[in-house]
């Protein structure tokens, strides 16, 4: 029944010539097209690149194979049937092992339990825990990774858990293999592990899908590359038919530089924030940094670096273990500014904070548009005064704002990501905030829509203010900011100008061990 | 192996031990064999009651409906003349009360506090419905299996053993029980990993259920008689027992030993107040204090933090 590793499945029956048929698949997430008649086959025998921006549809795609989501439209076809896939397990009977992008690793289970979740081997109705550990084993010295199947994965280390991940994905009895942006968390050894592995399914006639935007792993490593582009198909080649540079015309679509507005030549504005030590948690090493007026600095970096806490601490949501800060004021004098007091003081000091999840933690949903960003206004009130509508500013805000929406009494639960966005950041205009905090600027907003907010911000900073801008992605830190540091481990390790920086030099900074890889496609 | 996922800590273990030298210092025929048999009698109840409410907060959830369902249980095998049919149709209330909590909850979506209280209310007032004093009749069998003993040792301590050896089975020797550690530490992430989650929440109401009504039974057996209100108290105490046993309240870690150890806490509390000579009132307020200082200590270390 379990076909456990490799190896045992390799015998198994002729496999179908294109185990994956997706034709006219479409996937909306509320009002947001994620996917759109999006049509793709998959060969077996082969390793086919899914790729795109962030945002492109890349992981939608694939979460419609693994089960996770159901499409809104078009047929999936594994192995010749058309198949609807009622969820995750459907998927796995159907021959589709997925390893996901988020970690599904269960901290209180051990290695052994972790891998073989959801296909425990069983006698007598009973688990056999022997059977178990033996094929725990096994799979972890197929792959070649040393670590105990009896230790508890809350003890692993990130890229540990990821190759736990990856063992359980590779180890299914499956026909069609996606992996989801895999390498994140691997150093080069681990990498070079995980395409060997690779190679084998292919060598097996399995069909592996292979979700990356990294080119040069794409163009190592693929035979296959579809491309798309705002939940759109865009093209399906031969890896060996492009060269980088047009690969990356078939991802942008266009010039980089038309989303992004023009940067000042010099932001030589005096300092607005003077970051002389800043500790966001306990044990964390303390970090120094300066914002000038008139500047948008990002903050880049692999997932889960502690960019989060950076922006967090400073705004005040995450109390810092400690902080020396200077803030200027208004008339350009420094002013203490310590946010352990808490975010009310911090906004009163013109510091605020646009966060990443803004449906949860930024907007009112149920609220119009105008109430959600009056209330900027409101701080400093007493409870017992009634709340003013100060309509001329609202107005102006909202009008600097260029909100696509009906009128000011729309709820702000319908508008779009974009336009969701814009109130977050007309209600901080509408506070006469100078300091802005943005968490991934633009997740969850549509290409046309990014542009829009790319010029907002850089119209804040140019009338004054400073921006702090954590995003994942790395075209957006250098076509938006003047200056992006990088975060590894909790420590800034690179300070760069945007203007001279590319994505490779950025990502060997976030890696630093990695750093061969890029050597190699340079 | 499991020290992580078991929560048991030095306090866990610490606090039986502790209560226990206590007594047997400061009150002279606490070790007496009958005061012994005596604690073991009154706390099998909670020990299995609590068995089931671990297997619920493994799942992150709540059950409040089992002192109700404690109640009618025995109020069922009260008023029924024959034993065996009273047993089969309380064990049937078990599971259907443990479906409609367990559906509600997760499929329905509706927050375990509310499902639960809920359902608590209704069968307390089903309860009454049925027997509305105390009394009914439970046949001698029943209350030999209760009272007796076998080889020395007293009956209620086979219950107790056959419910955790049950309980130890299901968590550690099958399918399920893997499953709902892993629910219970991500139900997303269980899910992807084909772990059909919403069904493993519906299990863990049904066997808190289950369990419940065997408490429910075992002290109709062991008073003979059946009572609207004798398992209004478990809710809270086989909570308690739950938190001070190092089971997560959020869900994923916990151990039968701790739960154990749980149970044995508030039953030697429970028996101090009485040789004490104190009011009896003081046991809810102690168990009050209890619940919140045990969920105190535990909040900070939530699953995969």
């Amino acid at each position: 029944m379990y076909a456990p590793v490799i190896a045992a499945v390799a015998d198994a029956a002729e496999p179908h010539p294109h185990p994956i048929v997706v034709r006219g698949i479409s996937k909306r997430f509320g009002s947001t097209a994620a996917l759109t008649d999006v049509s793709l086959s998959g060969r077996a025998g082969s390793i086919h690149a899914i790729t795109g921006e962030n945002g492109a549809g890349k992981s939608t795609l694939m979460k419609l194979l693994a089960g996770v989501h159901r499409p809104d439209a078009g047929q999936i076809v594994v192995n010749g049937r058309p198949t609807i896939l009622h969820g995750p397990m459907e998927a796995r009977r159907a021959g589709i092992s997925t390893v996901f992008q988020e970690l599904t690793v269960l901290p209180n289970l051990t290695v052994g339990e972790n891998l073989m979740l959801g296909r425990e081997p069983r006698r007598f109705g009973l688990l056999d825990r022997k059977r178990m550990l033996d094929e725990a084993h096994a799979v972890l010295a197929l792959i070649g990774i040393e670590l105990d199947p009896r230790r508890a994965c809350d003890t692993l280390s990130v890229g540990e858990q990821q190759l736990v991940e990856i063992a359980k994905g590779v180890s299914a009895d499956a026909s069609v293999f996606i992996f989801d942006e895999p390498t994140a968390a691997l150093n080069r050894k681990e990498v070079d592990k995980l395409e060997a592995l690779l190679h084998e399914l292919k060598a097996q006639q399995k069909l592996v899908f292979y979700i990356s935007h990294r080119l040069d792993e794409i163009f190592r490593l693929c035979d296959t590359v579809t491309v798309l582009k705002d939940g759109r198909w865009v093209a399906t080649e031969p890896a060996r038919a492009l060269d980088t540079d047009q690969l990356i015309t078939l991802m942008v679509g266009r010039p980089l530089q038309a989303l992004f507005p023009p940067r000042r030549p010099e932001a030589d504005g005096g300092i607005a924030l003077d970051v002389r030590s800043l500790t966001p948690t306990r044990g964390a090493a303390p970090l120094s940094f300066k914002l000038r007026t008139g500047e948008i600095v990002g903050l880049g970096g692999l997932e889960g670096q502690g960019q989060r806490e950076i922006v967090r601490s400073l705004a005040g949501v995450l109390r810092p273990q400690a902080s020396d800060i200077w803030k200027a004021d208004a008339g350009g004098t420094q002013q203490r500014f310590d946010p352990a007091t808490g975010v009310v003081k911090a906004v009163a000091q013109g510091v605020g904070l646009i966060p990443e999840d803004r449906k949860l933690e930024g907007l009112y949903l149920e609220l119009p548009i105008a109430d959600n960003i009056g209330l900027g206004r409101l701080r400093g009130l007493g409870l017992w005064r009634k709340a003013p509508r100060d309509w001329v500013a609202i107005e102006r805000s909202a009008e600097r704002m260029q909100l696509h929406a009906r009128d000011l009494k729309q709820e702000v639960g319908a508008l779009s990501g974009g336009n969701q966005q814009k109130v977050m950041l007309g209600r901080w205009l509408a506070a006469g905030v100078d300091t802005l905090l943005v968490e991934q600027p633009t997740r969850g907003v549509d290409v046309g829509a990014k542009a829009e907010i790319y010029a907002l911000l850089r119209e804040f900073v140019d009338n004054g203010g400073t921006i702090l801008a954590v995003s994942s992605d790395l075209l957006e830190l250098i076509g938006l900011c003047d200056r992006i540091l990088m975060v590894r481990g909790g420590a800034i390790v690179g300070d760069v100008p945007a203007a001279s920086a590319t994505e490779e030099s950025l990502l060997a900074l976030a890696l630093a061990e990695a750093l061969p890889i890029l050597e190699v496609a340079a | 192996m499991k020290s992580t996922r078991s929560g048991v800590t030095p306090y866990t273990i610490g606090l039986p031990i502790l209560l226990f030298s206590v007594l047997a210092v400061a009150v002279p025929n606490f070790l007496d064999v009958q005061n012994l048999t005596n604690i073991s009698a009154q706390i099998t109840a909670l020990l299995i009651v609590t068995l089931g409410q671990m297997v619920v907060a493994l799942v992150a959830g709540i059950d409040l409906s089992v002192g109700a369902v404690v109640s009618l249980a025995a109020c069922i095998v009260a008023t029924q003349p024959n034993p065996l049919v009273g047993i089969l149709l309380a064990l049937a209330l078990g599971l259907s009360v443990g479906l409609v909590n367990g559906l509600g909850v997760a499929l329905a979506g509706i927050h375990p506090l509310v499902m639960t209280l809920s359902s608590m209310t209704f069968l307390q007032g089903v309860a009454y419905l049925v027997l509305p004093i105390p009394g009914g009749k439970v046949a001698p069998i029943l209350g030999e299996m209760a009272n007796g003993s076998l080889w020395g040792l007293p009956h209620p301590l086979l219950w107790c053993a056959l419910c955790a050896v049950l309980v130890a089975l299901l968590l550690h020797r099958s399918r399920l029980g893997l499953h709902i550690f892993a629910v219970g530490a991500n139900p997303h992430s269980a899910n992807l990993n084909g772990v059909r989650a919403w069904g493993v929440v519906v299990a863990a109401y049904v066997v808190c259920s289950l369990l419940a009504v065997v408490a429910g039974i075992y002290l109709a057996a062991r008073v003979s008689s059946g009572d609207p209100t004798m398992g209004a108290s478990f809710s809270l105490e086989s909570l308690t027992a739950v938190a001070l046993g190092g089971v997560q309240l959020t869900g994923g870690i916990g151990s039968i030993f701790g739960v154990v150890t749980g149970a044995l806490s508030l039953g030697l509390i429970t028996n101090g107040i009485n040789l004490f000579g104190l009011s009896p009132f003081l046991r809810g307020t102690v168990t009050g204090a209890l619940l919140l200082t045990a969920v105190c200590l535990q909040r900070r270390k939530a699953v995969g933090l």
